[in-house]
């Protein structure tokens, strides 16, 4: 690996960290929904989040982020995942890699040292996004207020992954299981999700989950 | 009081469920499915309202959403108030309460009823064309008086307690209307597999199968109905939508519709549920089975209450139990029109005549009325109703169509309700909100949509369908026609069997002849609504209006929530008449969304109060707000503004504020700067194509500041770029222009350099930057940092890693208020901690937590530009004395070089950034003030420039000013002058616009 890209540890070895939605205190609201929640949502948070940028023709790269990471490259608008690790498409050069927590520093070792030579982009965004895991049986009727994007089972099936226009803001909505979906959100408008999340889904009872 | 008017038996109405309601103060009762309409005409309630020119009492005519008359107010409480609510759309619940919009102080008594041909003589035809011909002043004085006595509606004062909503939708085929057509369309879409919507306006699902006579299979054809919805609401992918109007067609398929979910249960929705919701629909294909709306007769006092649709009575009395009179009149052109009769009969009640236009009618329905001793005057029509508040005779003349005239003295006959058929007008809005000209067919005589500029199909009677029979048949085909546009396989349905009538033609008749002319005769009405009557539309065209469109202006025909419902045809075929040509040479006006009137609170949906505007906040966000600060937007975000101490305003804080920095040491919340990590081997390459100034020897562990221009030289954003490593280097930009850099980039990397390897990544999210300037900034930093601060270790615009606050950081030694300044980032999840610790660790330092409004004064000081302040897009490096930053000699022509060197941004006359000095140090010039050299000149003075930024400088002791004047840069020293509002005048003098520590030492210390 060649020193021309500055890259360092950047998650503190033991130092209180916050969430984007840090100040929601989520785990206070664990349980105290109704019984039978129409939409439950847990935030996923402090995961590592890289951004991984590449020539998707190019075999040697897709052969390297393979070989680094067990995981194909997704093609256009898909997700794939293997436990806590997924690996999204998020544009034609351009990928979203999910981690566990404070592994991103690691990966992002492994798949540069797996990647030398090549002209490439890894830059950790960690801090930047939170994911919101939303699951249950009235999921689909929030996101038909939230998004233009149609979320029919048939236009979008499970393990299909889309960044569109949500509410006033945009990110990126991915469909995980039957009735799970999850937001890739910005730190900067993770409030203003929250708010219209709670707002989407008051008609059908929403819970909290740790 | 009783409802005298309410049928024994019959409707579908629950008699067991009585509810209370009221209307214009008085108590009555009616019944759970009854909607309001129907509900005052069963309690015998004739005049609903006065109407909007002439005040003349007026009743209920119609039975759905062409009804002219029965707008009403709703509402028992101010926020709870609904303006533009028709009667015969209002499903009646407990409680309801409502009012005429017009007739103040009664509907009965009206002092303007007594005026109401004054009215008339004030408000001409063409009244609004005329009073636009004059000078604006004067229609506000006529705007006064006719929203007055308008009076259609008004908003409520107070909040609206309810909640609407968006839902966006998409499917395979959206149907329009739920009757016949409707119903049987929906049931081959469904049946193939699409993805169907089914959205009807009214309360139950079936339209004119609700109420017909025919039957279908030998049963009501409510049966039916109630089968095929059970079908219907058994297929997973058909979604139903009662009470939802489609009222709008845009373009690429994508409509609205208006769902009332809970109108009908109150006026105030239950708890947890939503009044309204805005469906916005994206179909594959559209049917519209919008059905059609029966067309009145246009006879003279056709507006008295009493007078009616045929099919609307019809209506009343089979779905709703009501009659609305006891001994009825028809007069019609065509044969449909006889069920309303034979239904009269059945309830039991007398028909005293039909007249008919047709010389000698003999279809199914014909005979069966006359075989029930019905009286038929043929070639014959009601020529003028008597009675002022309710109809008491009708008059009924032999007439000769083809001439236009009455050709005997007719008799009159006693009847307390008048109802009339003019034929079908097909319901062509929705097909033409698109720009579809509709077609008028002279056999059927009605226009039908024109040419489908989306996937759509008609089916029933908007295709000009009219029997019941045939529009099954039609809704069949176009139910299997969109499925198969949508890609699935045609299934076929059998069609419920209907006795086939034998029908006959329609007479065209639209305006009735009067023994006098028009314009003497009683008033005939054409658009109820907006009190145009035939007389007017004439007077239009003699006064040499021809289009139809002029004619709708200029007498207003089809306006408003109207949108020629009623009126339109009858409208078309008298200026026709009277210009000599035929209905299709006329042609029709255009119709326009909205349908019927959608609420403020369902086109607002979610997007209002806390959920207006999204709001970003920074990772210190919860200290900003526990530590008392005002906030300024900044696009999206929330900055902090200034933090008051108690009893402080802003000019206090900031003074504070600003002293603090210049004397001890400050704290901003930086984190929305916009940051773009750049990766790749032409990363240096391509700054220096974006960048005005040298990227090249910038070395690793650098940080340099750049301005960035459009392709005009324009300057459009600047900020600090640093070299991260060889290929690696991280820009900053301004706040606001974070996306437009990001996308500037990628377009240029993307259309004109795609052969540089680099990428760009934002992560102005990732990073949460702290920035701490003024003297004490080094020594309150070394307690948190491992980083060697020594300044010739650590020196101006350099960049270390290190640990700040046990967090892994970058720290940048830049500054943008002239002080020692160091910019603290971390990953946002840490920050939080990380400037809790520093400010802890500032306490014996004075550290001072600052705002925007403080770092805006600092800068200024400084002579630091703020790129969209004291830059508006004509402004160049150049301009703004900042030609150091432009790189003359770089190899590759960078963006806006070559615009910057076009001859006039070369000029020596160009409006340059300089400072001011108000002569008075306490005067405070206003920004934006214009400047002049002369403030005693004549008007229009010869302006010289404006000022950009301007602050009372706390640490300077008098005010002080950024401003763009023309040759500014030669006229250091001279004067300038802002004539300001009130007449007073602030004198300036043009100095350097860098007023502190111009060297520059006290950021390099």
């Amino acid at each position: 690996m060649s020193n021309s890209i500055n890259v360092y540890q950047q998650r503190p070895a033991a130092a209180h960290a916050e969430s984007p939605l840090f100040h929601a205190e989520l785990d206070q609201l664990v349980g105290k929904g109704p019984a039978k929640a129409g939409v439950t949502l847990r935030e996923k948070k402090l995961l590592g989040h890289l951004t991984l940028r590449g020539d998707a023709k190019d075999s040697a790269f897709a052969g390297a982020v393979h070989q680094a990471l067990g995981l194909e490259l997704p093609s256009a608008l898909m997700l794939v995942a293997a436990g806590e690790t997924s690996l999204q498409w998020l544009g034609p050069d351009e990928w979203l890699l999910v981690v566990p927590s404070g592994t991103e520093f690691a990966v992002e070792q492994k798949l540069r040292a797996a990647l030398d030579g090549q002209h490439i982009s890894i830059v950790n965004v960690s801090g930047g996004q939170t994911l919101l895991e939303l699951s249950g049986p009235k999921v689909r009727d929030v996101l038909m207020k939230s998004s233009s994007y149609d979320v029919h089972p048939s236009n979008f099936p499970v393990g299909k992954a889309v960044g569109t226009v949500f509410a006033k803001s945009q990110l990126v909505i991915r469909h995980t299981g039957e009735d799970t979906w999850e937001l890739v959100v910005r730190r900067s408008f993770a409030d203003y999700v929250w708010l219209w999340l709670q707002d989407a889904s008051a008609e059908f009872g929403l819970a909290i989950k740790a | 009081m009783s409802q005298v008017n309410r049928l024994a038996t019959g409707g579908r109405i629950d008699r067991s469920q009585p509810l209370n309601f009221s209307f214009n103060g008085q108590s009555y009762q009616g019944f759970v499915g009854d909607t309001l309409a129907a509900a005052l005409l069963a309690n015998g309630v004739d005049i609903v309202g006065r109407s909007f020119k002439y005040s003349r009492p007026r009743g209920i005519v119609a039975a759905g959403s062409e009804e002219p008359n029965a707008v009403l107010q709703i509402g028992s409480t101010e926020a709870a108030q609904i303006p533009n609510v028709r009667a015969t759309q209002q499903a009646l619940y407990a409680g309801l309460v409502a009012s005429s919009t017009n007739g103040w102080p009664s509907v009965n008594t009206d002092l303007m009823g007594i005026l109401g041909k004054v009215g008339g003589k004030v408000m001409p035809p063409g009244f609004y064309y005329k009073t636009f011909m004059y000078p604006q002043n004067l229609w506000l004085t006529y705007e006064k008086y006719i929203r007055k006595a308008a009076g259609l509606g008004r908003a409520p004062k107070a909040a609206d307690p309810d909640s609407y909503d968006y839902m966006n939708q998409h499917c395979d085929v959206l149907i329009v209307g739920g009757g016949a057509a409707g119903l049987a369309a929906a049931l081959v879409a469904g049946r193939s597999g699409a993805r169907v919507i089914l959205a009807d306006e009214q309360e139950e699902f079936g339209g004119s199968l609700l109420s017909t006579r025919e039957t279908l299979d030998g049963k009501p054809a409510s049966e039916w109905v109630t089968k095929v919805l059970a079908e219907l609401a058994s297929m997973p992918e058909v979604t139903l939508l009662p009470r939802a109007t489609v009222h709008g067609y845009h373009d690429h398929n994508f409509l609205t519709i208006h769902q009332r979910l809970t109108d009908h249960l109150g006026e105030i929705a239950p708890m947890g549920m939503l009044r309204q919701r805005m469906h916005r629909v994206r179909a594959k294909c559209v049917v519209l089975a919008t059905g059609a709306h029966e067309r009145p007769l246009v006879y003279a006092n056709n507006d008295v209450p009493g007078n009616m649709l045929a099919d609307a009575v019809s209506t009343y009395v089979r779905r709703y139990g009501v009659a609305p009179g006891k001994q009825l009149v028809l007069s019609t052109n065509n044969d449909y029109a006889y069920r309303v009769v034979l239904d009269w009969l059945d309830a039991g009640l007398q028909v005293v005549a039909v007249a008919d236009a047709r010389s000698n009618p003999r279809g199914s329905w014909v005979e069966e009325a006359r075989k029930r001793g019905v009286r038929i005057l043929t070639g014959s029509a009601v020529v003028e109703a008597a009675g002022s508040k309710r109809v008491t005779a009708a008059r009924i003349c032999a007439i000769d169509v083809q001439n236009h005239k009455v050709t005997s003295p007719g008799e009159v006959l006693d009847c307390d309700l008048i109802v009339s058929s003019g034929g079908y007008s097909p319901v062509v809005h929705l097909a033409s909100h698109l720009g579809g000209k509709p077609t008028w067919r002279e056999d059927i005589l009605a226009f039908v949509p024109g040419d489908g500029l989306q996937k759509r199909f008609c089916a029933g009677a908007v295709n000009g369908v009219f029997g019941l029979a045939d529009a099954l048949a039609n809704g069949v085909e176009a139910g299997v026609s969109a499925a198969v546009e949508a890609g699935y396989k045609a299934v076929s349905a059998s069609v419920p069997q209907v006795v086939v009538h034998l029908e006959e033609p329609t007479q065209a008749l639209f305006q009735v002849p009067h023994d006098k002319p028009t314009a003497r005769a009683p008033k005939q009405f054409v658009d109820l609504q907006n009190d145009v009557t035939a007389a007017g539309i004439e007077l239009a065209t003699r006064e040499g209006f021809e289009s139809v469109e002029h004619v709708k202006r200029y007498t207003a025909l089809g306006f408003g929530t109207d949108q020629g419902k009623l009126g339109n045809i009858n409208g078309l075929a008298i200026a026709a008449r009277s210009l000599g040509i035929s209905i299709a040479q006329m042609g029709t006006t255009m119709f326009r969304p909205n349908y019927t009137p959608v609420t403020f609170g369902a086109v607002a949906g979610r997007h209002c109060g806390e959920l207006f505007e999204a709001k970003r906040y920074t990772a210190m966000q919860s200290w900003h707000l526990q530590n008392g600060a005002e906030f300024e937007d900044v696009g999206q975000w929330k900055r902090p503004w200034y933090f008051p101490k108690a009893g402080e305003d802003l000019h206090g804080a900031v003074a504070r504020e600003c002293l603090a920095v210049r004397n001890a040491v400050g704290i901003l919340d930086a984190s929305t700067l916009g940051k773009i990590d750049i990766q790749g081997p032409d990363a240096r390459e391509f700054l220096n194509r974006v960048y005005s100034n040298a990227w090249t020897k910038l070395d690793v562990g650098k940080a340099r500041y750049g301005l960035m221009c459009k392709e005009d030289g324009m300057v459009f954003d600047d900020g600090v770029t640093a070299c991260l490593a060889d290929n690696h280097f991280l820009m900053t930009t301004t706040t606001g222009g974070a996306a437009r850099v990001m996308e500037w980039l990628e377009i240029y990397h993307q259309t004109e350099w795609p052969e540089l390897k680099v990428y760009f990544t934002s992560v102005t999210d990732h990073w949460a930057t702290m920035t701490l300037s003024g003297p004490n900034s080094r020594k309150l930093l070394a307690e948190v940092t491992d980083i060697d601060l020594d300044k010739d270790a650590f020196p101006f615009m350099t960049w270390k890693e290190g640990q700040v606050g046990g967090v892994p950081a970058r720290v940048f030694r830049i500054s943008f208020t002239g002080e020692l300044s160091y910019e603290v980032n971390v990953q946002a999840d840490y920050a939080l901690g990380v400037w809790e610790k520093i400010i802890e660790a500032g306490k014996k330092h004075g550290l001072t937590p600052y705002g925007t409004e403080t770092m805006h004064v600092l800068r200024a000081e400084k002579g630091f530009i703020i790129v969209g302040q004291d830059t508006d897009g004509s402004v160049t490096p150049d301009d703004l004395n900042m030609g150091w930053c432009v790189g003359r000699t770089k190899p590759f022509s960078w963006i806006g070089w070559r615009g910057m060197n076009r001859e006039d941004c070369t000029r020596e006359e160009r409006k340059q950034l300089v400072g001011l000095k108000p002569i008075d140090p306490s005067k405070v010039l206003p920004e934006g003030a214009q400047l002049v050299r002369d403030p005693k000149q004549p008007i229009p003075m010869d302006m010289v420039g404006h000022v950009t930024s301007s602050y009372a400088s706390a640490a300077l002791k008098h005010s002080i000013a950024m401003a763009l004047v023309k040759g500014g840069l030669k006229r250091i020293g001279e004067r300038v002058f802002a004539p300001l509002v009130d007449g007073s005048v602030i004198e300036a003098e043009i100095v350097s616009s860098v007023f502190y520590d111009p060297k520059g030492d006290r950021q390099n210390v």
